[in-house]
């Protein structure tokens, strides 16, 4: 194995190897981004089986694809005299990946970030990763959740977040939304953040009242006057107002209570991050409009504090399925990196599904889990998560089932737009199965 | 001891360097020399270069010279411009740092010290001409045009109004900065608002912009940021990577200052020519010292070399270091070529300034031999 690879690219030291390819890879990136650009013609994929998410596996089927936007699907479709043609025979063909968490991706600035849009690296070499993994949309936030490193405080609520697709090279084409939502930094345990949250939201609850009051008073009363708006409460007007969902960590059955009880007391929406101990309160969750980002392999041992059942179970997914519970699956480290643990990361988010299956979850709910599901999480299921007329044609094609751990992703597109070609890149070309 | 030496020295500058250019008069000289590389009309063998008053008035292969011209004799070798480093910060206060702001007021031109020996080391390295630019980010102020020696900050001035520095990162601050500043500048034209006024010349496209930008995502954002101001002659000062960009900045025609550097690849040993890159793609490239130091212009020649053997194309890299950068400066009227009409900039040289091991015998400043190599 080692000579193989050794003779491919000329070195001994397979880091450099690797990182040899991702050069060539953003080469060719570079170069096929820009010549995609001036082409109008029709793609058309051709001959694989469909991973349709939304309505199940079309074998043998065909995708059109215009202007950088599904056209058409079936099996029985005419492919257009002049159109571009991707033979994808034996192939799977699936809506590209959806991560619904990651660390600070794409970003550089050495400031603080109040506006992603602002600062995004289209040069950034992990969406190159990210399209090597099968990736094309991702949730970004300048403010990582408190398990990843934010200092816990008294300011519980801040930062900006983004749905971004990975369109390496292409700015105007990133951006999907921003914010999606208000992340939210509450725990049992960070009791002065979690009193101040409360304290903040019940004031601006109030306001609200009062607002509402006085606009149904305001015709019979013109004396009356306008509730003054409290300052910096405008998140949690927006959290009330629904107009944009809380992101919450919570790993433990007590913390995902606490978080229900805010859905309770305040009607607010809430996605739950984290969440090892979900199983334990599935029924209370799925009585709520919430929805949960999970990670199946994350571990934790019984706690001796508590009487009944705690920890986790690998069995959390498919409980929380059986339950009717919204869930996206992300992997322990959200992140595209050369560096860490293989297999622990994004660039192997389909494994972290394939485990939840492991654990009895139906293959269907797990592959929603990291496409459909996920963008309807963070909002973008309008634009992607599935292969349907109309949403972008942002498209995988791998050599194998998405959960096999043989599986590679070999042509990855973005808006009709072939942006990586395993063969071409030689980020894993020279990886091949001979039997 | 050291006292009197800085005396000395001072005392040497003063007499023998610089003397303002009324005092030149009808002074006549005459440069006879095997080779003089015009850079924008060719070389010229066996020419002659006439001086009168400063300025160039005949080059050529049969030109007459004067009965009263001062002779130099630089038979066996080759006449250059003199070169232009169009933004560097020697012998400046540090960058302030911090977040982005605007400060279009500051003057490099209020900090400047003459006497500083940087400037002596880069002079007698080939250098007639820097633009010095103020650190800081956002809108950082405005930079200097000088002649890299003078008795006061004054005489090293080339021009008064000099140019307009920014220092870009991709943020909505900087963003924010920015354009506020040139916004509410276009609705005050008219205003003398030491605050306001350096940023309507900017817009006008009467003071060139210098805008330092990180890499080639931070250029992106920079694109359209800028592009409502039309007339603004702005140019981008870049890192290394913006190789990656190129046909977007030759397609916006957006001149750029890079260092005379081979790069490596991203994570790899692969050796890159981001200015050749930058060259053949079509966009005007003015290369400077990797080193922002004295020993980095020192060493400038022979980085240009390194530039051409790998692969730059020779006259790209001769016009990179002095007619291309002086486009940029707005100042290619009087600099960067060797030109009828043009300051007598000039550099005589053992060979080719691209070969290794060229030597600089003589620099002239505007008519003054201000180098001697011993």
């Amino acid at each position: 194995m080692k000579n193989k690879r050794s003779k491919l690219c000329n070195c001994d030291n397979p880091f450099l190897n690797f990182t040899f390819c991702i050069l060539i890879l953003e080469f060719v990136l570079c170069c096929s981004a820009s010549a995609a650009a001036a082409d109008e013609k029709m793609t058309v994929i051709k001959g694989g089986d469909l991973y349709t998410i939304t309505s199940g596996i079309i074998k043998n089927g065909t995708i059109l694809i215009k202007d950088g936007k599904i056209s058409g699907i079936g099996q029985n479709i005419d492919i257009p005299k002049d159109a571009e043609v991707i033979d994808a025979k034996g192939k799977v063909v699936m809506p590209g990946l959806v991560a619904a968490t990651t660390l600070l991706m794409g970003l550089r600035s050495s400031g603080e970030i109040n506006k992603i849009a602002d600062s995004l690296d289209p040069f950034d070499f992990e969406f190159s990763l990210a399209l090597a993994s099968g990736v094309t949309t991702a949730f970004v936030t300048a403010t990582p959740p408190r398990r990843r490193g934010m200092p816990s405080g008294e300011n519980p609520i801040g930062g900006t977040n983004a749905v971004i697709k990975m369109a390496y090279g292409d700015l105007d084409n990133m951006l999907i939304k921003e914010p999606v939502a208000e992340n939210v930094s509450i725990s049992n345990r960070q009791w002065l953040g979690k009193t101040n949250f409360l304290l903040n939201l019940r004031k601006a609850k109030d306001y609200l009242q009062k607002l509402a009051e006085y606009q149904k008073a305001r015709d019979k009363d013109k004396k009356l006057e306008e509730p003054k708006k409290p300052a910096d409460l405008d998140p949690y007007i927006r959290l009330l107002r629904r107009e944009l969902p809380a992101r919450v960590e919570g790993a433990t059955a007590d913390d995902i209570l606490a978080a229900l009880e805010l859905v309770d007391e305040f009607g607010i929406r809430i996605i739950l991050e984290g969440c090892l101990e979900a199983w334990i309160v599935a029924q209370e969750i799925a009585k709520r409009d919430v929805s949960l980002i999970i990670t199946p392999r994350d571990k934790q041992e019984p706690r001796k504090d508590i009487s009944g059942p705690s920890g986790s179970t690998m069995a959390n997914a498919a409980i929380l399925k059986k339950a009717g519970v919204r869930f996206a699956i992300v992997p322990q480290g959200p992140y595209f990196g050369l560096g860490g643990m293989a297999g622990r990361d994004l660039m192997t988010l389909p494994m972290e599904a394939a485990f939840a299956v492991s654990g009895g979850l139906d293959e269907q709910t797990a592959l929603e889990a990291i496409t459909l599901t996920a963008a309807q999480i963070l909002g973008v299921a309008d634009r992607v998560g599935s292969l349907q007329v109309g949403k972008d044609a942002d498209i995988i094609i791998l050599d194998g089932h998405p959960f096999h751990y043989r599986s590679f992703v070999e042509l990855t597109l973005i808006n009709g737009k072939i942006l990586y070609d395993k063969k071409q890149s030689t980020y894993f070309s020279h990886i091949t199965h001979d039997n | 001891m050291a006292v009197k030496k800085n005396r000395i020295y001072i005392l040497l500058c003063l007499s023998s360097v610089w003397l303002p250019s009324k005092s030149y008069g009808e002074e006549i000289t005459a440069i006879k020399a095997d080779r003089i590389d015009t850079v924008t009309s060719g070389l010229i063998e066996n020419g002659v270069i006439v001086i009168r008053g400063g300025k160039i008035s005949a080059i050529g292969a049969d030109v007459k010279i004067p009965s009263t011209a001062n002779i130099i004799d630089a038979r066996d070798k080759t006449v250059f411009p003199g070169l232009v480093n169009p933004c560097s910060v020697v012998g400046l206060s540090g960058s302030p740092g911090g977040e982005p702001a605007s400060h279009p007021h500051y003057r490099v031109a209020d900090e400047l010290y003459p006497f500083q020996d940087a400037y002596r080391r880069i002079l007698q390295a080939g250098f007639t001409t820097l633009g010095l630019t103020p650190g800081g980010n956002g809108i950082a102020g405005q930079g200097a045009i000088v002649r890299p020696v003078g008795r006061t900050p004054e005489a090293m001035l080339i021009t008064e109004s000099g140019l307009l520095m920014i220092r870009f990162e991709a943020n909505d601050k900087a963003k924010k900065v920015i354009t506020d500043a040139f916004e509410s500048a276009k609705k005050q034209t008219d205003s003398a608002d030491p605050k306001v006024k350096p940023l309507v010349r900017a817009l006008q496209g009467e003071i060139p912009t210098l805008v330092r930008c990180g890499g080639p995502g931070a250029t992106m954002h920079l694109l359209p940021l800028l592009k409502p101001y039309e007339k603004m002659k702005w140019v981008l000062v870049a890192g290394p990577e913006n190789y990656r960009i190129a046909e977007k900045l030759a397609k916006a025609k957006i001149p750029v200052v890079l260092p005379a550097q081979i790069d490596f690849e991203e994570f790899t040993r692969n050796r890159i020519n981001v200015p050749k890159i930058l060259a053949e793609a079509g966009v005007k490239i003015a290369c400077v010292p990797i080193m922002d130091n004295a020993e980095g212009h020192e060493d400038f020649l022979r980085q240009m070399a390194e530039l051409t053997k790998g692969g730059l194309d020779k006259e790209t890299a001769k016009k990179s270091m002095t007619i291309y950068p002086a486009q940029m400066l707005a100042l290619d009227y009087r600099l960067g070529s060797l030109e009828v009409g043009k300051d007598a900039n000039l550099l005589i040289l053992s060979a080719d300034p691209l070969e290794v091991g060229a030597k600089i015998h003589q620099v002239m400043l505007e008519g003054k031999i201000v180098y001697r190599a011993p």
